[in-house]
């Protein structure tokens, strides 16, 4: 029995390692990515340029992302977010760029180089940006409600049961950290204990519901008049329903960016580096941006774009508004654990 | 006859590679504290003693019990007389019946529970309907009402099968022998009928009160974020706030409420055959 078994094993291997094997001619690059992040052409154009064959893989989260990273799987490319991106440098988990084989670095838009979680760009070069807003629907909301009370908006009891919260406890937080005057990145237990009190508020005055991806098919349907949302997923938003329209209050709210960076057990970072290179095209960035809808770190893609006549020429959220107060996130781990156990106590209570 | 057990060997190996392993995993994360790490692991039972220690957490279970007890008790409303209909019809009749209740299982029970959204919702067809009248909107989705209703609609078909085969079985002649002996119709019901029926009918609880008490699909979907179960909170511990250890303690609490229900029903199940046998 434990014979047969053996060579039932034995052949699997053999067959798996055949399997393997057989495309090896061409040179590979691993790339880990998010989930329906990338244009329709871009990985077939890269690799009929470059004579090589692109394997992606997918991820949902960072942590995800991180974990598998951290269990030792190599990849050539990964795309994670900022914060995440200052623990990989800190954690010596990166190399850096080699910044002479990717001279498309200089079509960057302004703002979206040099930003705090990497200052020089040493290791990482910009995929997509964006903020986090309210999308808000233009008849039944009143602006100057928006302006008056910036997130506060959502716990007017105007708008009770017309709203959708995003169920993350680092984005819910913010918000509130940020009405409240304080800085999303605070390590001060009682501005936080301040925010826990102002969201336990929020969720007994207008009883949002608390909702992740299906927020973004419920907004486009005109289901609920406010929510909570990235400005990339807004922007598809605005595009499907002509009565929305993003927001971003003057109190401040959080700039993201995901970056490409490459891990030091990368396997290929020469092809790596022409890889971030290629993403950096107009081409690249044009098909990526329109496919995906987040915004472009390409300035000559994000003027194009914009401009009248242009795929987001009137939609606010695409090239979204940005205030002096607005900040980076960073990650603190006792900070994280204590906001996450608060948000679990704020989406069971009724 | 014996070499026949060695083909129980794979699926020894299944089971212990897909339900035993990750169930010793959950109950080694329960136990420990400080990420996910597992070399650098603190045994406590911290995870415990915040889920009992917590009013929120514990109305979150009574909630949980709470729903998955109305969803069972109209499933049993609902699916007894079903049954027991069906299995009075003609064969081919039953057949037809039979199909017609197991025809929507036949669609993934996700796709199901998201349609609901759609009929539900303030512009769905249920208040464009009441909208003709000038009543409503009735908001009806993100409600309980909406989360034990997805709930009945997905379970109540185990119910039905599990009546309907206990009572299909049935001996026909103890009836008639109780119709001979002068019994009516109530009688012999009471008498033969449904205590004959009572094994299929604790199936049917089982079978509808665990998927309802461990649901986190159909609260999420139909309930908004707003009607929180326990199912909803072992989600939230291991895909948003990643405190694994925490969520799986509340696996594990889960699981012993489920092994304490079953124990019970399986003793009642014994009882009502003992009793059967007695008389």
């Amino acid at each position: 029995m434990k014979k047969r078994f053996m060579i039932t094993a034995l052949v699997m291997a053999l067959i798996a390692s055949c399997f393997s094997g057989c495309g090896g001619a061409k040179e590979k690059l691993k790339l880990y990515i998010w989930g329906e992040y990338l244009g329709e052409d871009v990985i077939s154009n890269f690799e009929k340029e470059y004579n090589c064959r692109v394997i992606v893989e997918y991820f949902d989260s960072n942590e995800m992302m991180y974990t598998k990273l951290a269990g030792g799987s190599a990849y050539d490319v990964l795309v994670p977010s900022d914060y995440m991106i200052e623990r990989l440098i800190n954690e010596k988990m990166l190399q850096p760029i080699d910044k002479s084989a990717i001279p498309n670095i200089s079509l960057l838009a302004d703002g979206v180089k040099n930003m705090g979680y990497d200052p020089d760009n040493t290791y990482s070069v910009p995929y997509f940006w964006g903020t986090c807003g309210i999308v808000y629907n233009k008849n039944n909301v009143d602006y100057s409600d928006l302006e008056n009370e910036g997130f506060g908006i959502m716990k007017n009891p105007k708008y009770k049961g017309k709203l959708y919260m995003y169920n993350s406890s680092r984005d819910s937080f913010m918000i509130a950290l940020k009405q409240l005057g304080y800085s999303c990145n605070t390590e001060n237990e009682n501005e936080i204990n301040e925010a826990y009190k102002w969201l336990i508020e929020l969720d007994e005055a207008t009883e949002p519901v608390y909702v992740t991806d299906l927020v973004i098919d419920s907004m486009a349907q005109g289901e609920k008049d406010l929510a909570i949302m990235y400005s990339g997923d807004a922007a598809y938003v605005l595009g499907e329903n002509e009565n929305m329209s993003y927001y971003t209050p003057a109190c401040g709210t959080n700039i993201w960016c995901d970056a490409m960076v490459i891990p030091t057990n990368a396997e290929n970072p020469t092809l790596a580096n022409k890889f971030i290179n290629y993403m950096l095209t107009k081409e690249a960035c044009m098909d990526n941006t329109l496919t995906v809808g987040y915004t472009s770190p390409n300035a000559e893609v994000l003027a194009e774009v914009t401009a009248e006549g242009g795929d987001y020429a009137e939609n606010e959220a695409y090239l979204p508004r940005t205030y002096a107060l607005d900040e980076i996130y960073h990650d603190n781990e006792t900070i994280r654990r204590l906001t996450n156990d608060l948000w679990t106590k704020i989406v069971a209570n009724e | 006859m014996k070499h026949y057990k060695k083909m129980v060997y794979p699926y020894v190996a299944w089971i212990s590679v897909m339900v035993v392993a990750p169930m010793l995993l959950i109950m080694f994360y329960a136990f420990t504290k400080d990420g996910n790490a597992v070399l650098d692991f603190v045994f406590t039972l911290e995870n415990f003693k915040k889920f009992f220690s917590d009013t929120i957490f514990i109305s979150v279970l009574g909630r949980s019990l709470k729903i998955a007890v109305i969803t069972t008790v109209i499933c049993l409303a609902v699916g007894y007389p079903a049954g027991y209909f069906i299995s009075k019809c003609a064969d081919g009749v039953k057949m037809k019946w039979i199909l017609l209740i197991t025809f929507p299982t036949w669609i993934n029970m996700m796709v199901r529970t998201y349609a609901w959204r759609g009929i539900l919702q303030d512009d769905g067809i249920i208040n464009k309907f009441f909208g003709l009248f000038g009543l409503g909107p009735v908001p009806m989705l993100n409600t309980g009402f909406a989360v034990v209703l997805g709930m009945v609609y997905n379970f109540l078909p185990f119910m039905i099968i599990q009546i309907y085969t206990s009572l299909a079985k049935l001996d026909t002649s103890l009836l008639e022998a109780a119709a001979d002996l002068g019994a009516n119709k109530t009688k012999s019901f009471l008498r033969i009928t449904l205590p004959l029926s009572i094994p299929g009918v604790l199936s049917g609880i089982t079978l509808v009160f665990l998927p309802a008490v461990s649901s986190f699909y159909i609260p999420e979907m139909l309930g908004g974020g707003r009607y929180y179960m326990i199912g909803n909170l072992i989600e939230t511990q291991f895909l948003t706030t990643e405190n694994w250890n925490f969520g799986s303690a509340v696996s594990l609490i889960m699981v012993i409420i489920i092994i304490v229900s079953m124990y019970f029903t399986g003793k009642a199940d014994k009882t009502e055959i003992m009793e059967q046998r007695g008389n």
